[in-house]
């Protein structure tokens, strides 16, 4: 075989590849779209605002169910994001020490631990003590999976910086503590708010580590920190196994919506970030 | 009067040793000139002058560095590293920050200014100080990578200056600079030799007749000969430093 055509040969065959493991990827927005635009058009307004429907009528709402995953994500980012970024921050600071060491270690365990295992953890400590399902158990167990990519994105972020600006800083005579929170993270503000991000829009889709702990809530909207509380993904997860048609319908305009606001937080990662010039 | 004594300076990095037993006198108010070749140890003994040295967890200092007769190891490095300033070989402004900000960022750190009016003074003296002012006043608050690389390390010395030392260390502050722009950091060392005591290393000799009242040469990392400069150059000592002078070592 000719040597130009082997090549063309195999520079064809990794075409392929790349456009197969991309395509169930399109596959997935496709249908997502296709099967949630008419019932977001259909469902309207109220889609988004109202509550659920009964079985077999009509497509009412999701509304406690976008609220819930909002403030599960917002709660999760309030316990979880300073303590991951002061971890990695810390892991930066001091590679050797034993804490560094430890959290090097736990992170990578943390990455791949399964989520749901995480949700019986919180149900364990939160739920069963408190007796009831809520949103503050969820926002737990969604903070614990959300932390090791944050921590990992803001080490690496703060690593990245060359050591020169670290001897400029320090050569001003700053403290420690003013070098690395005044200078040095604002000037890894990207990789660390792009952390930040990834992490928030994680959790906002997950759905295993809310089994457990968040209770799903659909016909009332939020009560209370302390009370169960609905997310989009548990409710697409309840309804599909439903027999009723139009549950499959409101779970494809839930996908939609899910989609979208994994979108809104993924958007403005890529857009409105400024890039520092090192 | 001596700004700065190194007694006994030795510098290891882990168990390598790069600084051998120097002894340096360094008078107030003069440029002295460290020089030497590559990987003699030029950097390696200006940092342990500001302590910057202990950025590095490999690097050990034996012996004493005496800021004014006072051992700088004495002293919190906060206070050694205000009072000893540095600029480095490569221009280090912070890229994420305007040009303004590059030179407020220690004296607002640091609580130096008490008003933003004295804030916007003293940067401005800063930038003035640094011969810089004229070229940016317009664009003061634009991003500070916008800047060629001359107008970068002067805006690092402005930096350094803001936050008021006594001495300026500068590692090879032209290494990376075209002729002109290295013409204009030589001025400036000129204008500002009055004021500060300047310390300053380079790998040639050329630079160091040009700028320097005193000259030392390090080889290896031990000194071999320190004196006035035009005597060290007109008539060296040792016979290394005249072969290092004829370009034939290093
Ligand atoms: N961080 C470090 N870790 C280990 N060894 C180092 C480190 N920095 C420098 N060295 C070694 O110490 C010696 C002195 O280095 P130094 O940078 O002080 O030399 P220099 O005279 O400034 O050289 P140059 O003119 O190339 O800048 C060299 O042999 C170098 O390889
Ligand atoms: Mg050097």
């Amino acid at each position: 075989m000719p040597r130009d055509f082997k090549e063309k040969f195999f520079l064809f065959g990794i075409a392929i590849i790349a456009v197969l493991t991309i395509l169930p990827l399109f596959h997935i927005i496709y249908s997502v779209v296709v099967e949630g635009l008419p019932v977001l058009l259909k469902g309207g307004f109220k889609f988004l605002f109202g509550t659920l429907a009964p079985p077999g009528d009509g497509l009412g709402g999701i509304g406690p169910a976008i609220l819930g995953t909002f403030i599960l994500t917002f709660l999760a980012s309030l316990i979880g994001l300073p303590i991951a970024v002061m971890t990695g921050v810390y892991a930066a600071e001091y590679p050797e020490s034993i804490f560094g060491r430890l959290a090097r270690v736990l992170l990578t365990i943390m990455m791949e631990f399964p989520t749901i295992l995480v949700g019986l953890f919180v149900m364990q400590i939160l739920v069963i003590p408190m007796g009831r399902y809520s949103a503050i158990a969820g926002a737990l167990a969604l903070a614990i999976v959300m932390m090791p990519y944050v921590t990992v994105y803001t080490e690496e972020a703060l690593k990245s910086i060359p050591f020169m600006y670290r001897e400029a800083a320090f050569g001003l005579g700053l403290t420690r503590f003013k070098v690395v929170f005044r200078v040095l993270a604002r000037m890894a503000k990207k990789g660390i708010v792009t952390g930040m991000l990834i992490g928030m829009a994680k959790v906002a889709g997950e759905t295993a580590p809310l089994l457990f702990t968040a209770g799903g809530a659909n016909r009332i909207y939020f009560a209370g920190v302390d009370r169960p509380v609905g997310a989009i993904s548990l409710l697409i997860y309840n309804l599909v196994q439903q027999p009723y048609e139009n549950y499959h319908e409101i779970a494809w305009g839930a996908s939609l919506v899910l989609m979208l606001i994994f979108l809104a937080i993924f958007l403005p990662l890529r857009l409105s970030l400024k890039e520092v010039k090192l | 009067m001596i700004a700065i004594e190194t007694v006994n300076l030795c510098a290891y990095y882990g168990q390598k040793k790069v600084i051998n037993n120097v002894n340096l006198k360094i008078p107030k108010n003069v440029v002295f000139a460290i020089m030497g070749p590559s990987g003699c140890g030029k950097s390696t003994l200006l940092r342990s002058f500001n302590r910057l040295l202990e950025l590095n967890p490999n690097a050990r200092v034996e012996g004493d560095v005496k800021l004014y007769g006072k051992s700088v190891y004495d002293m919190s490095p906060i206070e050694v590293r205000r009072k000893i300033g540095m600029v480095f070989q490569h221009p280090n402004p912070f890229p994420h920050m305007s040009i303004f900000d590059n030179v407020a960022l220690g004296l607002k750190l640091n609580g130096l200014v008490k008003s933003k009016k004295e804030l916007h003074k003293t940067v401005k003296w800063a930038l003035r100080k640094a011969a810089l002012w004229d070229e940016v006043k317009d664009r003061i608050h634009e991003p500070a990578s916008a800047l060629s690389g001359g107008q970068q390390q002067r805006l690092c010395i402005a930096r350094t200056l803001a936050v008021k030392p006594e001495v300026l260390l500068m590692d090879e502050p032209t290494a990376s600079l075209d002729p002109v722009a290295m013409e204009k950091i030589e001025d400036l060392i000129n204008k500002l030799r009055e004021e500060y005591t300047i310390v300053i290393v380079t790998h040639s000799s050329a630079q160091a007749a040009r700028v320097s009242d005193y000259v030392a040469f390090l080889y290896l990392g031990e000194l071999v000969e320190v004196g006035k400069t035009e005597k060290v150059f007109e008539k060296p000592k040792s016979e290394l430093t005249k072969r290092y002078l004829m370009g034939r070592v290093g």
